[in-house]
């Protein structure tokens, strides 16, 4: 094992593998986010990203055109969510069942694709596949910091960013976001208000659905350029994670992802310095336990402070108060 | 007025939600080209015809039981323990390095190495459990990140730790005096079997006959509830992860002593989680999950050998029989199935009001 | 018997809302027969009646929440068919129910257009405009809010100012309120009547549920009894009188019956100090109270609901948590002890609430009554818990205290008001402990069983047990108790003894009528 030299493990291009380790899981989050606020534990999502995944590089390697493979994959994760909102809201399906079972037959689904059409096991790489283009900055290609921060990032990758900022400003300025938290936070109280529940709930699993597709296909046509069996590797259920660490709110998932994002890219780096690879695999996994157990510590510390701030107005209150 | 009697429907739809779920499954079969019929009737003899198939099947229902119980247990307390897998892998690893203490007569090697994986899977459950009663860290989702970490760890020590360089990479046999006879050969179950009554027994008594039972059902339909009657439910959530971490570990000691005779990496292809959803399909009762487990193990053991035997992909079946799971699983289906031939249940009271 | 007839009907042209034959059953009672109701535009009408009258359920189907079984609704003279909330709401008929419906984490201007929401371009809310629209109530009706405030962090009559507004923001013309006082106190309370007499002045028509006769004297233009699910008749309010009114609600000239054990005190039991609780709302918090009982009395502590009484018996039972000051049991110091250490040092409690606290209803009764003695090993052989000696423990509870019906393996979920009640009181009793607190022990019970839990609280205390009384229900404290304290914002006044009671001065107590003056200047 190699000297470790900080420097080499925390330079600037730690930046940008961040940014792409989180992207997946960024875009993932929105669709975690999304559901929570409807009160919908949406577990399905690993699955559903799976599906896009394949979905997606088939379509792209068949016509050749990224935009075709993007809008398969966002068809199939609306299909799949809303075949799920239907069973859940109107067969009362239980939603721990209907997300396990769906990963479950994304598991199996996709291996059988690949045999049964592609003849291959293990992953799928068509060379004729069109992946999301990449964007570079030409202006800043002088500048090896500059360029290597702000520039060649996959299309994907730069929307997920975008979309996490667009669902805060959706769920806490628009009438759309009032109702979907009305909905999650007081069900009886939005339906005497007179909001359809029963349309926002299915709505958001739907659209939910849509940005797991979304991360799925990054995952096949950005992240990497093939298809891997189980390539979503828990980013589902680390979306969950990073959606509990945020409460719901999207800045604090976002600081979420990009954790992952980091565990994941220093994980990377040390691994060339002689750290067993499993280890290193661990990281993202330890490192959110560990993120959602101090929050909820911190949590719990404001709770207390608050208390205590209301017991000394009291106090104060009492002192000069008539009997 | 006390409770009305469960109506009949409800079996019929459960029975026309079975026929329907091997149905769509056959269709399913069909378009992808090979023959339903033959389909079905090998995965029942790769389930049940001959020693191999109910010895695999045997095999494949002690730890989807166990880690089905696991979790059954610990969803009564509203505790979603998804962490089984991880229990599995961590008593799986402790029995395999236990088992390769060398001179040790198998009386006290045995006992030795599934007290070690019950003492793995109990910490290794223990963890999450912990974090969410002292800190009410959600704990569907620690668990799941346990479960990775499980398997890596359990992948480094096959690697790097206790490697035993042959085609595919696993530890060492352990030893002859850890091992659990084989039955019904050539499948891989063994005597280790028989522990499955005993824990069953135990469990059921645990959870319906005693007052730690009592308060763990008390707590799980009433906190406030339990809280006001005098039950620590704090207290009472961690003893059941506990317990449910150490069947888990105990499941995966079976795993190395019976089936295995080692730990291979990713040895287990999400058996937890097919004990999990036997469980919600046995809406989480023990006494019904011996069936649903058994169910699953034999579908389980029926792919294998369909496999084997025609070259309908295993990869159908296990994308299949969640699909069958669903089918049978979601009430609305069995309710609408079940009042096709019945007339209607007595219309739900509403809710009287004081007014 | 008294006929039933509308004293008032000589104004028919103004009549704006107009029920009649309207019947209405749930599968254990007969909520309303025969129910008639007639509202003339731009009066104050009240709705009164005690708890079961009926008039809740009546208000309910003028909402269009529940369906009449039959009978004719009928708005500024046409009929109502299909007769949704919607329709209601589009009726112009409002309603502020007693539970609101208000999603606390959002602000109050959130609640409010929440359904209807005021919006820029591309869906943004329109904030700004609901501000505007919001000082406009504010302004015409005095219904003071704040609007940027999150409802978590408002007092109960600011609440209850949202919810009319939230009513008003659809258009309501016609305004029902349930019930809107119970959670006030008296200065909130006259806030309230102001912004029902501006509205009164703007041409809205309200109606008022309340069982509180100085109330509905002080604020109704017209009066209309119910009882027992049926219409008594409709008054004005100028040709009426409390006593009158009370007869006709309650059917009888005498009071319930108060024949009291006398006490024969003995040793402090409980000893409460400089009790301090963080409650559900400012209000409701415990500040600095002490107070005691003995062994073989009652002590009352009587109250409007929401003034920390649920706090108290919390705080006491282990429950929730004292921030400061001292709870003692027999010397014993129980404060911030977990629940069964409470139990263990002498406590039996009946809690308020009977459906989430006090019963499990998943469970048998069997189960329900041996809860608190799961660890005692009359119960139980080693660690198997005995079947057979908890049904019979359960059966001998089951006959003591006449639990109808009389099935033990039943869920305790299917049982109604008076017997679920009474399964809780007799779990607790049975447990024999020094110290018995029991919260609204009758609410939402039957007579039958409100005379039997008397019953039983007066052997408690003749056992030589002591037992602590909080009530929201007046007849039931003077009738009980040997002393009686009053519990309002959180303070404990006056003590009286039960004998001797100078009811004015209790009620004053309760409702702070010595600081209504002072309360009616100051803002909401």
């Amino acid at each position: 094992m190699t000297t470790l030299n900080l420097g080499d493990i925390f330079s600037y291009q730690l930046i940008h593998a961040t940014l792409r380790s989180s992207a997946p899981i960024v875009m993932a989050v929105v669709a975690a986010i999304i559901s929570k606020h409807a009160n919908v534990f949406n577990l399905a999502i690993e699955g559903i990203m799976l599906f896009a995944a394949l979905i997606s590089i088939t379509v792209s390697a068949a016509t050749g055109s990224w935009v075709l493979a993007l809008l398969a994959a966002v068809a199939a994760g609306m299909l799949i969510s809303l075949l799920i909102g239907l069973a859940h809201l109107k067969l009362s399906a239980n939603i721990l069942i209907l997300g396990f079972s769906i990963n479950a037959i994304a598991q199996g689904g996709t291996r059988l694709m690949m045999q049964e059409f592609f003849g291959t096991v293990g992953s799928y790489a068509p060379k004729e596949m069109a992946p999301f283009p990449r964007l570079n900055i030409a202006a800043l290609d002088g500048h090896p910091v500059l360029s290597s921060i702000f520039s060649g990032y996959s299309l994907m990758e730069i929307l997920s960013f975008v979309c996490i900022l667009l669902l805060w400003v959706v769920l806490y300025k628009t009438k759309t976001g009032l109702r979907l938290r009305s909905v999650g936070l007081n069900e009886t109280a939005a339906r005497t208000a007179g909001v359809n529940t029963y349309r926002v709930k299915l709505g958001a699993i739907v659209v939910s659905g849509i940005f797991a597709a979304m991360a799925g296909a990054h995952l096949s046509m950005g992240y990497t350029n093939m298809f891997a069996e189980g390539m979503t590797s828990g980013r589902g259920f680390m979306a969950n994670a990073a959606m509990n660490f945020g409460g719901g709110n999207p800045l604090n998932a976002l600081l979420g992802c990009l954790v992952f994002g980091l565990s994941e890219s220093l994980g990377a780096r040390l691994q060339s310095y002689g750290f067993p690879n499993q280890f290193v695999l661990m990281m993202p996994y330890i490192v959110t336990v560990v993120i959602l157990t101090f929050s909820m510590a911190g949590q719990q510390r404001t709770q207390r402070k608050e208390k205590l701030r209301e017991l000394k107005k009291h106090r104060e209150d009492l002192s000069g108060a008539p009997r | 007025m006390p409770k009305l009697p469960k109506v009949r429907g409800e079996s019929l739809g459960t029975i026309l939600s079975v026929v329907l779920a091997f149905a769509v499954g056959g269709l399913m079969i069909l378009l992808m080209g090979y023959d339903p019929v033959e389909a079905y009737v090998e995965l029942f003899k790769g389930a049940f015809v001959g020693k191999f198939s109910i010895g695999t099947t045997l095999e494949k229902f002690s730890p989807i039981l166990l880690t089905g119980i696991g979790y059954a247990v610990c969803v009564q307390t509203k505790y979603f323990n998804l962490g089984m897998e991880g229990c599995l892998y961590m008593g799986a690893v402790a029995a395999a390095g236990i088992g390769l203490i060398p001179g040790l007569p198998a009386v006290v090697h045995i006992p030795l190495g599934l007290l070690g994986g019950i003492l793995a899977g109990t910490v290794w459950g223990a963890i999450p459990g912990a974090l969410r009663v002292k800190y009410n860290v959600n704990e569907a989702c620690s668990t799941i990140m346990f479960n990775y970490t499980a398997t890596l760890l359990t992948s480094f020590m096959v690697f790097n730790v206790w490697r035993e360089v042959t085609a595919v990479s696993r530890t060492p046999i352990i030893e002859k005096s850890a091992q659990f006879t084989k039955i019904l050969k050539p499948s891989r179950a063994s005597t280790a079997i028989f522990l499955l009554v005993f824990v069953v027994a135990v469990m059921v008594w645990l959870v319906y006959k005693t007052n730690f039972g009592f308060k763990l059902r008390a707590t799980g339909h009433n906190m406030f509830f339990s809280n006001y009657v005098g039950f620590d439910a704090k207290k009472t959530v961690f003893l059941t992860v506990c317990i449910s971490g150490a069947i888990g570990g105990l499941a995966g000691a079976m795993e190395t002593m019976g089936v295995f005779y080692c730990v291979w990496d990713n040895f287990s292809m999400g058996t937890a989680f097919d004990g999990m959803l036997a469980s919600l399909i046995a809406k989480n009762d023990i006494r019904k999950l011996p069936f649903t487990a058994f169910v699953l193990a034999a579908l389980r053991a029926g792919a294998q050998g369909l496999e084997r035997v025609t070259n309908v992909p295993k990869a159908l079946v296990t994308t299949l029989v969640p699909m069958i799971i669903i089918l049978i699983s979601v009430d609305g289906i069995r309710d609408l199935l079940g009042s096709l031939f019945q007339k209607k249940a007595p219309q739900e009271a509403q809710e009287g009001v004081q007014g | 018997m008294i006929a039933m007839e509308d004293r008032t009907a000589d104004r028919p042209e103004d009549t704006v809302v107009r029920m009649v034959g309207i019947n209405k059953s749930f599968p254990y009672v007969q909520a309303v027969t025969n129910g008639f109701f007639e509202l003339r535009k731009g009066e104050i009408h009240s709705l009164i009646g005690e708890n079961g009258a009926g008039k809740s359920t009546l208000m309910k189907i003028l909402y269009g929440l529940y369906q009449p079984d039959s009978g004719e609704i009928f708005i500024r003279g046409e009929k109502m068919d299909k007769y949704t909330t919607g329709r209601a709401i589009r009726q112009g008929v409002g309603m502020v129910h007693q539970e609101f419906m208000l999603v606390n984490e959002l602000t109050v201007a959130e609640n409010i257009i929440l359904g209807s929401e005021t919006t820029k371009a591309l869906g943004f809310l329109d904030l700004a405009k609901a501000r505007t629209m919001i000082r406009k109530y504010i302004d015409t009706y005095h219904l003071d809010v704040q609007p940027e405030k999150i409802v978590n962090n408002i007092a109960v009559g600011e609440m209850q100012r949202v919810e009319i507004i939230k009513a008003l923001y659809r258009g309501a013309e016609i305004l029902i309120l349930d019930e809107p006082t119970a959670v006030l106190t008296p200065q909130e309370t006259q806030n309230l009547f102001r912004v029902l007499r501006s509205m009164r002045e703007d041409g809205k028509t309200i109606v008022f549920i309340s069982h509180k006769l100085g109330e509905v004297m002080e604020i109704s233009d017209r009066i209309t009894v119910m009882r027992g699910g049926k219409y008594m008749t409709t008054v004005n309010k100028a040709d009426t009188s409390p006593a009158q009114l009370s007869r006709l609600m309650v059917g009888r000239d005498v009071m319930l019956d108060t024949r009291r054990v006398p006490a024969k005190p003995g040793e402090k039991v409980l000893e409460v100090k400089d009790l301090f609780v963080l409650g559900r709302r400012a209000l409701s918090t415990i500040k600095r109270i002490s107070f005691d009982v003995r062994a073989g009395e009652i002590l009352g502590i009587a109250g409007v609901e929401g003034n920390g009484q649920s706090e108290l018996a919390e705080a006491i039972a282990g429950l929730l948590e004292v921030q400061e000051g001292s709870i003692q049991i027999d010397g014993t110091e129980v404060s911030n002890q977990s629940p069964r250490a409470v139990r263990d040092a002498g406590l039996a409690h009946v809690p308020e609430d009977r459906n989430q606290r006090g019963l499990c209803k998943e469970f048998t009764v069997y189960e329900n009554l041996s809860a608190v003695r799961t660890d005692d090993r009359t119960l139980t052989k080693w660690y198997w818990r005995d079947e057979k000696k908890i049904a019979r423990y359960g059966d001998g509870v089951i006959a003591k205290y006449d639990i109808r019906p009389a099935e033990g393996k039943a869920l305790a979920g299917s049982f109604s008001g008076g017997n679920a009640q009474k399964i809780v009181v007799a779990r607790e009793v049975e447990m024999n402990k020094k110290l018995l607190v029991v919260a609204q022990p009758t609410r939402g019970v039957d007579v039958g069983a409100i005379e039997s839990i008397r019953g039983i609280l007066n052997d408690v205390k003749s056992s030589g047990h002591a037992v602590l009384l909080i009530s929201a229900d007046l007849d039931e404290i003077l009738a009980l108790s040997d002393r009686i304290c009053v519990l309002r914002e959180g303070r404990i006044s006056g003590e009286f003894d039960g004998n001797n009671v100078d009811i004015e001065k209790l009620g004053m107590l309760m409702t702070g009528g010595d600081e209504g003056a002072k309360a009616a200047e100051s803002a909401g």
